[in-house]
């Protein structure tokens, strides 16, 4: 294996790895702000593509018209689930609320199927086929392209986290949520800030990863793989979200090259089960202690 | 009046073959078959709150013993591939359970999700043994000469198997251990301080659901007839998951209730199979939010016990 080829492999393990990362993203915002997983993540990323490409069909926009549609689809999707259905079980436990996400994302995959089909569908791409040369190395423009748009998006998200106020009260809540509303937080408000914020971040990973793996009513499974990339990371944290992601990327593109092909589909999974058993805490982080 | 409605409930099921038709005989045979797995998924989510999305998992790997030790030694009595199916299943559970100690919520749900991603992949790959994707034909079990070969005799065997797994179930709760148990699942910390070993009971709830449903396994491997890796894949896993909130966290008779209305009605709505998820997945968000307790609550609100 040539070098040129290995760093071929890399960098679209690292594309793939930046969509992992997104969906990372979206599930930690939620689970700081709620301690639940929601388990529709990927559906609603699904949804919003498929919303995004049905406009795009009738309208023919251009590109970017048709993430701002899916953008706010899935955020008012977000915000209705949210207010209709996991705010009437905020008292419940979390093993309840992940019962309800599970549901969700049985009815919205079956919703999306209905309404589309469940066939694959061809997604207009941002970037074009051919492939660059950077010196020896070949390049898919779709592979930068995804890591670009990708980094940038965790950047405008870091600056969301730090410099605003709706930035910090959802850092106030995820560190301590009685505190936070004792200083005037709107915890409820941060809770549909979420979800919304959550969704828009999967609507953008759903938009640049469609073209990649096809539109279907099936890529909603990818919210799996942002959850292997969640622990690798070390549940709760971001920038463990994004190194997480990457890694995941890059070992799922790298693993079929030294094993054997037929194991090929179960490496993030084995990846799992190793990280939950060696470092539960993730590559990064620290297991935290519980109380009584 | 206990008895007599155990009785007579008894005789009702033992009457059932001779009053329906072979397909309600089959779809009965498959409900206890689902009520064993239900009540192995509680004892494991209800009783020590370890919820698991790979139950379907373990029922593969029950199915597969079984079909490969009836194909391997023909004409041997049923009892044998079904304690195999029991016993490697207990084994594999046992190889889950102790790692996944360090484990809890989340963490558990998804590596007992990757546990079902990975046994599908492997039953794909040692074809040698299960034949991979083209599926695996069960031979009819035999007792002694006796060829279980049609439905209403496949109901007599699964029948006994699964009155015996829910006794047994239902006396658990009585004992040391499923007071152990409950223990647990009510506060692992207190749990331990009053001398529970904590550890070695969640392994042991992961060995005993292993275990019903390796037994479900076997069984459902002679019920159907013919094993393909495709039909166990995580949604029959999350249909087990539903089983237990529908019928009730923790309660034996709820599972017994639960996997007999969703088989029922996973099968009614087989003409509909694009708006079954739907409706699933609507029954599983309706009992969360208003019946958390599942129909086991709704019996024992209905008897004046204080819910």
């Amino acid at each position: 294996m040539t070098t040129a080829a290995l760093i071929h492999v890399v960098v679209s393990g690292l594309a793939t790895g930046s969509i992992y990362a997104l969906m990372a993203i979206s599930l930690v915002i939620i689970y700081n702000a709620t301690r639940t997983l929601n388990f529709a993540q990927g559906e609603m990323l699904m949804i919003s593509t498929f919303v995004g490409w049905a406009v795009y069909q009738r309208l023919k926009l251009p590109l970017l018209g048709v993430m701002l549609v899916a953008v706010v689809g899935a955020a008012l999707l977000a915000w209705a689930i949210e207010r209709a259905i996991i705010r009437h079980a905020i008292s419940a436990t979390h093993f309840d609320v992940l019962i309800i996400t599970l549901g969700l994302s049985l009815m919205l995959r079956s919703a999306a199927g209905v309404a589309w089909t469940h066939d694959d569908f061809p997604f207009p791409s941002f970037f074009g086929d051919r492939p660059m040369a950077v010196g020896p190395v070949r390049l898919a423009p779709v592979s930068l392209g995804i890591i670009g748009a990708s980094l940038a998006l965790m950047a405008a998200l870091w600056a969301l986290f730090t410099r605003t106020r709706l930035g910090r009260a959802m850092r106030a809540v995820a560190q301590n949520q009685r505190a936070a509303r004792l200083m005037g937080i709107s915890v409820e408000r941060v809770y549909s800030a979420s979800w919304v914020l959550a969704a828009v971040v999967g609507a953008i990973a759903g938009v640049l990863i469609a073209p990649v793996i096809f539109l279907s009513s099936k890529m909603g499974i990818v919210v799996i793989n942002g959850f292997i990339a969640a622990v690798l990371g070390g549940f709760g944290s971001m920038p463990g979200a994004v190194v997480g992601g990457m890694l995941l990327g890059v070992i799922e593109n790298l693993a079929p090259l030294y094993l054997p092909s037929s194991i090929k589909h179960s490496v993030p999974f084995i990846v799992l089960i190793a990280i939950l058993l060696l470092r539960p805490g993730g590559v990064v982080g620290r297991v935290a202690r519980r109380k009584v | 009046m206990r008895r007599a409605a155990l009785a007579i409930g008894a005789l009702a099921l033992l009457g059932w073959p001779w009053a329906a038709p072979p397909y309600f005989v089959f779809l009965a045979s498959l409900i206890v078959v689902n009520a064993i797995v239900a009540i192995g998924l509680n004892l494991l989510s209800g009783y020590t709150n370890q919820l698991s999305f790979g139950h379907a998992g373990f029922l593969a790997v029950g199915a597969y013993t079984a079909a490969i030790v009836a194909t391997r030694w023909p004409g041997v009595p049923v009892v044998a591939p079904l304690l195999a199916a029991a016993l490697v299943t207990a084994l594999v559970g046992l190889a889950l359970g102790i790692p996944c100690l360090r484990l809890e919520g989340l963490y558990l749900a998804m590596a007992t999700l990757a546990f079902g991603f990975v046994v599908v992949e492997a039953i794909l790959n040692l074809d040698w043994l299960t034949r991979g994707n083209d599926g695996l034909r069960v031979p009819v079990a035999h007792l002694g000469s006796w060829a279980l070969a049609g439905d209403r005799e496949r109901y007599y065997l699964v029948l006994p198997v699964g009155a015996a797994m829910v006794w047994a179930a239902l006396n658990l709760a009585r004992t040391r251990t499923g007071r152990a148990l409950l223990a647990i699942r009510e506060s692992e910390i207190a749990a331990q301080a009053s001398g529970v070993h904590v550890a070695r009971y969640r392994a042991l709830a992961f060995v005993v659901s292993a275990l019903y449903t390796g037994v479900a396994g076997g069984l459902f491997a002679f019920v159907v007839g013919f094993l393909s890796p495709d039909a166990f894949d995580v949604f029959l896993s999350v249909d087990f998951v539903a089983m237990i909130i529908v019928g009730g966290l923790g309660s034996v008779p709820g599972s017994v209730v639960g996997a007999a209305v969703l088989t029922v009605l996973h099968d009614s709505l087989a003409g509909f199979q694009n708006y079954r998820p739907l409706i699933f997945g609507a029954i599983l968000i309706a009992s969360m939010l208003f019946m958390p307790g599942g129909i086991a609550s709704a019996f024992r609100f209905l008897k004046g016990d204080r819910v």
